[in-house]
């Protein structure tokens, strides 16, 4: 008999009779704690209030968030942790919904209608279930993953018929630890014993990482034949044909999913991207507004959606000047974009500037110089930079506007920060000809490239010494002053110094405000974590 | 900022599959309401007749309306197949729990057994749910006094079997089982309708080259009709 006086629950559905109805179920089961919801946003404010137990959520909620976006929204900022069960009520086993994500699934489908007998029947067996699970949960919770495998071992030596539960935890495990060959063999003998969905996709997608093009995607086709309405299959077709460099067949196998999952905000800005490489400005308009329009209420909204739609829609009308119709629409997914991400500098220029261009291509040419002259302005006056590919385009769209002091700057500004690598350097050369720029970072680099030499030759102090060199003349260079941070803190290890580790610290918080996205964040954050914890 | 849905050609049975969809969701909010205000008549009221009529012929309304869905879904190629691990005596019970009510009203006695403990099964439990369901449907109704189901290994394949002691299935339904299977024959309507849609649900399961099906009989463990389906 499970006890539910002591669970709290969350009841989350538009229509008022049912949110009432399922309380009184509840409440008949024995349940004293019982919240209720009317809409996504509302769900998610509760979780961040109270740790729930147990969340009934209605799938379809009208207007607003759906079930899995809220489900996704909540894993991701972490509102409910791996004890909390979420059961998904459904009208039907929808199609819309056909696992929008395989990475955050519910733990149940309860279709609509039930009574209570089914009702308790169901959450007995959840509530169950979690509780044998607990050790391995309770790892999950704390992080653990190394507990993670232990807790499974133990349970499937006392309970062996437990194995189809531990699988996918203990194969989340496994790839958490970059334990790859054991995790290959475990999916492998999952999938041969029966084609489940979701070690199909992870090991298909593992070995797509690892470049085993052909294996990766016999396996994806193999899924196919047997889950046709599984969109993540034809992702990973679309991601593998990406890899050969075969864009028009991925852009294919991407309108697929698409097409089968329509709903989900990265998959469209995915498809839009590749539309857009392949020059098919009218799929590439199409999926970027579904990626901004579905983004609105989702975990995984992104401001590059809208860039890219007005991008794109500039690019569909051609050689020919945009109508009085593109141009509002451009203008109106950019105020979007500025009501949505407020007091952002470097996505206010680069809206301008996209809207600048469209202006003089429709020959509006005072208006034009008007936002290009508005977007330069900003840009003089940012503190924070751009990723260098943005950079190079934005440097691009000044200069075809015009503004050629202001793209100078631009340039300038990317050949120091990114200056040491060629690939960047090769994009900024085919912009400009100023040796200043080209050649401005010629001393620093071959400074970073003596440190490096010295620090793997294991003199630290004189590397050092050259990075900080190298910093001095270029200070807003990310890797100079990553490097001088990992000198310092490699000096430091030996022997503590407070002057040094400020030194450290001040060389990190130089670099805080790279772009998202950029390599290099992951170093630079365990870099800060060991500096403080000194 | 809105955009048109993708294209899509519109054709009658799109159509009638979209106010399915309608209807099944306004049944829903009517049986709710109804569930609603039978809460509050008073307790020696609670199991009238017309209750178990009311609540029955609800359950057996969204069951063809479920089925119908699901067919138009086989028709088109959307019918998504979500097979996971279960646990049969799980799956069983809760298939007796969504009729609990009825089964109560009409003071028929539902039983079930799985053949060994933990018996774990591989298929989609929506799909073979909906089956299960209908048939509990369907013997509710022919029925004496008790309904039993059962599941159990049958070499490799899993079998589940819902047997009833009421007096069985029309033999000249059981001679032309195949042609109703096949939907050769669907004048009996629901009946028809709905073994057709049990066996595409089992032949959806395959594995080894092996594929589901369905069987009927008479006899079984209660003396009446038996609906079986086997699931590789």
């Amino acid at each position: 008999m499970i006890v539910y006086s002591n669970k709290r629950f969350l009841v989350v559905d538009d229509f008022s009779d049912f949110r009432s109805s399922v309380k009184a179920m509840l409440t008949q089961m024995g349940a004293q704690h019982i919240d209720v919801a009317a809409s996504g946003a509302e769900a998610i404010a509760l979780c961040g209030k109270t740790r729930y137990d147990i969340i009934l959520h209605d799938y379809n909620l009208g207007d607003g968030k759906n079930g899995q976006q809220v489900l996704e929204e909540l894993h991701q900022r972490k509102l409910i942790g791996p004890h909390c069960i979420f059961v998904m009520v459904t009208a039907e086993s929808s199609q819309a919904m056909v696992m929008a994500a395989l990475e955050y699934e519910p733990d149940a489908y309860l279709t609509k209608p039930f009574n209570r007998a089914s009702l308790q029947q169901r959450l007995d067996r959840l509530v169950e279930r979690k509780q044998v699970l607990a050790p391995i949960l309770d790892a999950l919770a704390a992080g653990n993953q190394a507990g993670v495998l232990a807790a499974c071992d133990t349970l499937l030596a006392n309970q062996p018929r437990l194995a189809p539960l531990c699988q996918r935890y203990r194969a989340n495990a496994l790839a958490a630890l970059g334990r790859d060959a054991e995790l290959q063999t475990l999916l492998q003998a999952i999938i041969d014993e029966r084609p489940l969905p979701w070690a199909l996709v992870m090991l298909a997608g593992h070995l797509l990482e690892r470049g085993h093009l052909d294996r990766a995607e016999a396996l994806y086709e193999q899924g196919i034949s047997q889950f046709p309405m599984l969109p993540t299959l034809y992702d990973g077709l679309a991601r593998a044909k990406q890899v050969r460099g075969e864009q028009l067949k991925a852009q294919v196998f991407l309108e697929q999913a698409v097409k089968i999952s329509p709903n989900n905000p990265q998959r469209q800005a995915e498809l839009g991207r590749l539309a857009r490489a392949n020059q098919d400005p009218d799929r590439a308009v199409r999926a970027f507004r579904q990626a901004v329009n579905l983004g609105r209420h989702s975990a995984f909204r992104d401001p590059e959606h809208h860039l890219s739609l007005a991008d794109s829609l500039c690019a569909q009308a051609g050689d020919s000047a945009p109508g009085p119709k593109v141009l509002l629409e451009i203008r109106q997914t950019m105020d979007d974009l500025n009501s949505s991400w407020r007091d952002n500098d470097a996505l206010a220029a680069r809206g301008e500037l996209l809207q600048a261009t469209a202006l003089q291509r429709a020959g509006k040419t005072a208006d034009a110089a008007q936002m290009a002259k508005n977007a330069a302005e900003r840009l003089a006056n940012m503190e924070d930079f751009f990723a260098a590919d943005t950079a190079l385009q934005v440097a691009a769209q000044l200069r075809a506007l015009g503004q050629e002091a202001q793209a100078d700057q631009v340039l300038s500004s990317c050949a120091e920060i990114y200056g040491d690598d060629p690939k960047v350097m090769a994009g900024i050369a085919e912009q400009t000809s100023d040796p200043d720029i080209l050649r401005g970072g010629d001393q620093a680099m071959e400074l970073n490239r003596q440190g490096m030499q010295l620090y793997q030759g294991k003199q630290f102090p004189q590397a050092l010494e050259a990075f900080r060199n190298a910093l001095a003349l270029q200070p807003r260079n990310i890797s100079y002053a990553l490097n001088t941070a990992q000198s310092l803190l490699r000096l430091l290890l030996s022997a503590p110094d407070p002057a040094l580790r400020e030194e450290c610290l001040d060389c990190l918080q130089r670099v805080r405000n790279m772009p998202p996205g950029d390599p290099r964040f992951e170093r630079y954050n365990k870099l800060r974590e060991k500096a403080e914890s000194l | 900022m809105s955009d048109a849905p993708e294209e899509q050609s519109l054709d009658f049975s799109t159509v009638i599959a979209s106010t399915v969809h309608d209807m099944k969701n306004s049944l829903g909010l009517l049986m709710q309401s109804y569930g609603q205000l039978v809460e509050r008549l008073p307790a020696n009221e609670h199991d009238s007749t017309e209750r178990g009529v009311i609540e029955y012929e609800f359950l057996r309304l969204n069951g063809m309306l479920v089925q119908m869905l699901g067919l138009y879904k086989l028709g088109v190629n959307q019918l998504p197949l979500r097979p996971s691990y279960l646990e049969l005596e799980e799956f069983l019970e809760d298939q007796l729990a969504r009729h609990h009510d009825i089964l109560r009203s009409r003071h028929i006695e539902g039983t079930y057994e799985v053949d060994e403990f933990g018996l774990m099964g591989f298929f989609d439990a929506e799909l073979v749910g909906s089956v299960v369901g209908n048939v509990i449907n369907n013997a509710i109704r022919y029925t004496r006094s008790a309904i039993h189901l059962r599941a159990a290994m049958d070499g490799d394949q899993l079998v589940i079997t819902i047997s009833d002691d009421g007096s069985g299935y029309p033999p000249a339904m059981l001679e032309n089982q195949s042609d109703y299977i096949l939907g050769i024959n669907m004048s009996t309507g629901s009946t028809g309708l709905g073994l057709y849609f049990g066996q595409r649900i089992a032949e959806l399961h395959q594995r080894n080259g092996n594929s589901g099906h369905i069987a009927l009989s008479n006899g079984g463990a209660l003396g009446g009709g038996e609906f079986r389906i086997w699931l590789p």
